[in-house]
């Protein structure tokens, strides 16, 4: 029993942070909220390059060839820096789903876009920006999208009419669509969660009420510590469900819904005491909390809210 | 990553179950915090030491085993299912004992630590003053120094098990002109020296679970002095982490109560109360994620990293879950959980325990701002 990450899963995520420090500060996830795609085609590049969007795809297909396990700490940084598009659409599902197809060298070198439609919500994120898009057993292509108007700028939402489909497989490693991007949403979640965390423990640290820092004040101080508290206690849940994910446990299912509904309330925990941190600052369209706080109202909806993943559990656990 | 065990921890699991299988008694032991359970209990914890089971994680030559945290984590887990007793010596053998392995001499250990691996000798944490609660620094007992002796004044409160225990390990101010957790040191003293007066108090279930230890002109052997003169806080604190952290609660324990818990909403529970049957379900992702969160803390022990305040983290965890799985019990008894006895007994009386874990061992209002002043790194509030 070793419940740890290696060193080179370590090394890949903190390069992958590095790589986003830079690349996707909050002025660029702004820039993708304000070129009405909610996408970054020079990040994507980027990314492309690093092997991230190809890290699950089969090494003999062009890929990284990892697994969900090497994935679960790119998908928490890349929550980290709240990228926008559909990064997690593409990497977690489409690209290794699709790495037999006839897309599967354009989705490699990031000259095709994909993303994912699953069944537990009627709404298609990032369509507009998606060359193709994954839905059960076929790939639509050539469809028209009309944007719904999703809160999160950097997640914008469509319905889809119209397009062709042809058969493909929507399973990765075995698991449905909907289930790995529960998993990579959960890690994503908890990324977005340490991010507000930091930024209002900064915060707290800065500004001054009273004459003093208002992070010395016990209530800022409890509500924080709170925050953190249910973060902290999402990420082994997580972690175990990528590794019950990639060796074909019996109870990946169950493990992966434990995880999103853990890391969904965790984040929505984190916005509200985060947002409570700023004070008047936290309701403004200005203040860059915003980005975090609804990529996590956007995700803990997404894939499966928390009521839905714990019923889920609930069937496993309580009638198993 | 690999959350299989490997086959040595297999086979450890099973010697583990099959030992505690033929030794566990078979009906429940009064309560150690009576005189006859307390007796019972400490008898239990010698079948145990006879068999190489009361502290598994001590070395061999002091009546361990030798296993590493991850086969203690499976050893409390074949522990908790077994149903077997409680364990009176928790304060020496899981608490006490890592420190004096840390920090005791040679011969403290070669003293101390077989006899407590046998609960020869049973101990109490008298740190607690009526005035020195969480405001731990400001303990006023005090150890003065005659020849090579310690004369002990003062009164500590709420040392558990302290009203049968054998000896108790205390922390003492050595230095009256040192302020707070300045000039405090950790002595290590015998429950039936004259001048020691035990008063019991009665806990909130009626039994007398813990006491007040009044020490008038107490005298011990300098050698019992554990860690450096006047450097008695930070011996404290290393105990302190190690209990908080990973030791006072294993998973198992909450883990094993929440099979407890479905079982009695199979039996009691309104299948069609959503409510209720999230309520339940949340528990279990609670008892399991704290499983989980353990395990990963363990491996990152052994891999050699220590823990510091996120050990404060642990300690609210599982104390409000501890809390939660009775309230959500207690639920489901309905009108049964108003009594003391019948089918609600076994949760009523947990539920009045459980609500003592957001106090012992650090309130969680404390371990709260711990986290924000370390972890979090937000400046002091006082
Ligand atoms: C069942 C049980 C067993 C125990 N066993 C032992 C034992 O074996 N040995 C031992 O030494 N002690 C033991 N204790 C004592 C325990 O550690 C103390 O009760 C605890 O540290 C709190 O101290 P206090 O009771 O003086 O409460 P106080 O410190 O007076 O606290 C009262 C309230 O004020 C809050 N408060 C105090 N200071 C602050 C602050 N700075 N910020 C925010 N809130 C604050 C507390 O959180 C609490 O809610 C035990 C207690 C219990 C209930």
């Amino acid at each position: 029993m070793k419940f740890s990450f290696t060193q080179d899963q370590r090394l890949f995520a903190e390069g992958l942070r590095d790589l986003l420090s830079k690349q996707c500060t909050p002025t660029h996830v702004r820039e993708a909220w304000e070129n009405q795609t909610g996408h970054l085609p020079d990040l994507w590049s980027r990314l492309t390059e690093m092997g991230v969007l190809s890290m699950l795809v089969p090494e003999s297909q062009g890929g990284m060839g990892g697994t969900l396990i090497d994935a679960v700490l790119l998908f928490q940084e890349l929550g980290r820096a709240a990228v926008p598009g559909p990064v997690l659409e593409h990497m977690a599902v489409a690209a290794p789903a699709l790495a037999h197809s006839q897309w599967a060298h354009a989705l490699n070198d990031g000259t095709a876009t994909a993303t994912v439609w699953v069944d537990t919500g009627p709404y298609v994120a990032h369509a507009q920006v998606a060359d193709l898009i994954l839905r059960n057993d076929a790939v639509i292509t050539g469809f028209s999208s009309t944007d719904v108007h999703g809160i999160d700028g950097g997640r914008q939402l469509f319905t889809i009419s119209g397009g062709s489909e042809s058969a493909a497989s929507a399973q990765v490693f075995g698991l449905p669509a909907s289930d790995v991007m529960a998993l990579a949403s959960a890690a994503y979640l908890i990324g977005v969660s340490e991010a507000m965390i930091e930024v209002a423990a900064e915060y707290a640290r800065q500004r001054e009420q009273f004459g003093k820092p208002i992070g010395s004040f016990q209530a800022v101080k409890h509500l924080m510590s709170d925050a953190l508290l249910k973060v902290e206690f999402a990420k082994a849940p997580t972690y175990r469900a990528a590794w019950s994910a990639s060796t074909g446990s019996s109870t990946a299912l169950r493990d992966i819904s434990m995880a999103k509904a853990l890391a969904s309330e965790a984040a929505y925990r984190a916005s509200r005491s985060t947002m409570q941190v700023h004070g008047g600052i936290g309701y403004t369209w200005e203040a860059d909390l915003q980005l975090w706080m609804k990529k996590s109202w956007a995700l803990m909806r997404a894939y499966g809210d928390a009521t839905y993943h714990r019923r889920r559990v609930g069937a496993s656990v309580l009638h198993g | 990553m690999d959350l299989n065990e490997t086959a040595q921890e297999s086979a450890f699991r099973s010697e583990a179950r099959t030992w505690l299988e033929a030794n566990v008694p078979t009906s429940a032991l009064p309560s150690f915090d009576t005189a006859e359970g307390f007796a019972l209990h400490r008898a239990w914890e010698q079948k145990l030491y006879d068999g190489g089971w009361s502290a598994v994680s001590w070395p061999v030559e002091y009546g361990g085993r030798d296993a590493d945290y991850i086969m203690w984590l499976i050893f409390e887990e074949e522990y908790y299912r077994s149903g077997a007793p409680g364990r009176v010596n928790q304060n020496g053998i899981f608490l006490l004992g890592p420190t004096i392995m840390e920090v005791g001499t040679q011969a403290q250990k070669t003293k101390f630590l077989p006899s407590m691996a046998s609960s020869e000798i049973v101990w109490a944490q008298a740190w607690s003053e009526p005035n020195a609660g969480s405001d731990m620094a400001s303990i006023r007992s005090k150890a003065t120094r005659d020849g090579d002796e310690w004369v002990l004044n003062g009164q500590k409160i709420w040392a558990s098990r302290a009203v049968w225990a054998d000896w108790c390990f205390g922390i003492f101010r050595t230095d009256p002109t040192a302020e707070r957790h300045r000039g405090l040191t950790f002595i290590l003293c015998p429950l039936d020296l004259p001048g020691i007066t035990v008063r019991p108090i009665a806990q909130l279930d009626g039994d007398t679970g813990f006491a007040e230890i009044f020490f008038d002109d107490v005298r011990v052997p300098l050698a019992n002095t554990l860690g450096e003169e006047n450097k008695g806080w930070a011996v404290a604190m290393a105990t302190a982490g190690f209990e908080r952290g990973v030791s006072l609660r294993s998973p198992a324990r909450f883990t094993e109560a929440v099979k407890r818990l479905i079982h009695l909403w199979k039996t009691y529970g309104d299948p069609t109360d959503t409510a209720l049957s999230d309520a339940v379900t949340d528990a279990w992702m609670q008892a399991e994620g704290y499983r989980l969160h353990t395990y990963q803390t363990v491996t990152g022990m052994l891999e050699g990293r220590t823990i510091g305040a996120e050990a404060s983290l642990n300690k609210i965890f599982w104390s409000e879950m501890d809390v939660r799985i009775h309230e959500i019990a207690l639920q489901i008894l309905g009108p049964e959980a108003e009594r003391m006895e019948g089918p609600s007994e076994r949760w009523v009386d947990g539920f009045l325990f459980s609500l003592s874990g957001p106090i012992y061992a650090g309130t969680n209002e404390i371990q709260r701002n711990i986290i924000a002043d370390r972890v979090l790194q937000l400046p002091k509030g006082m």
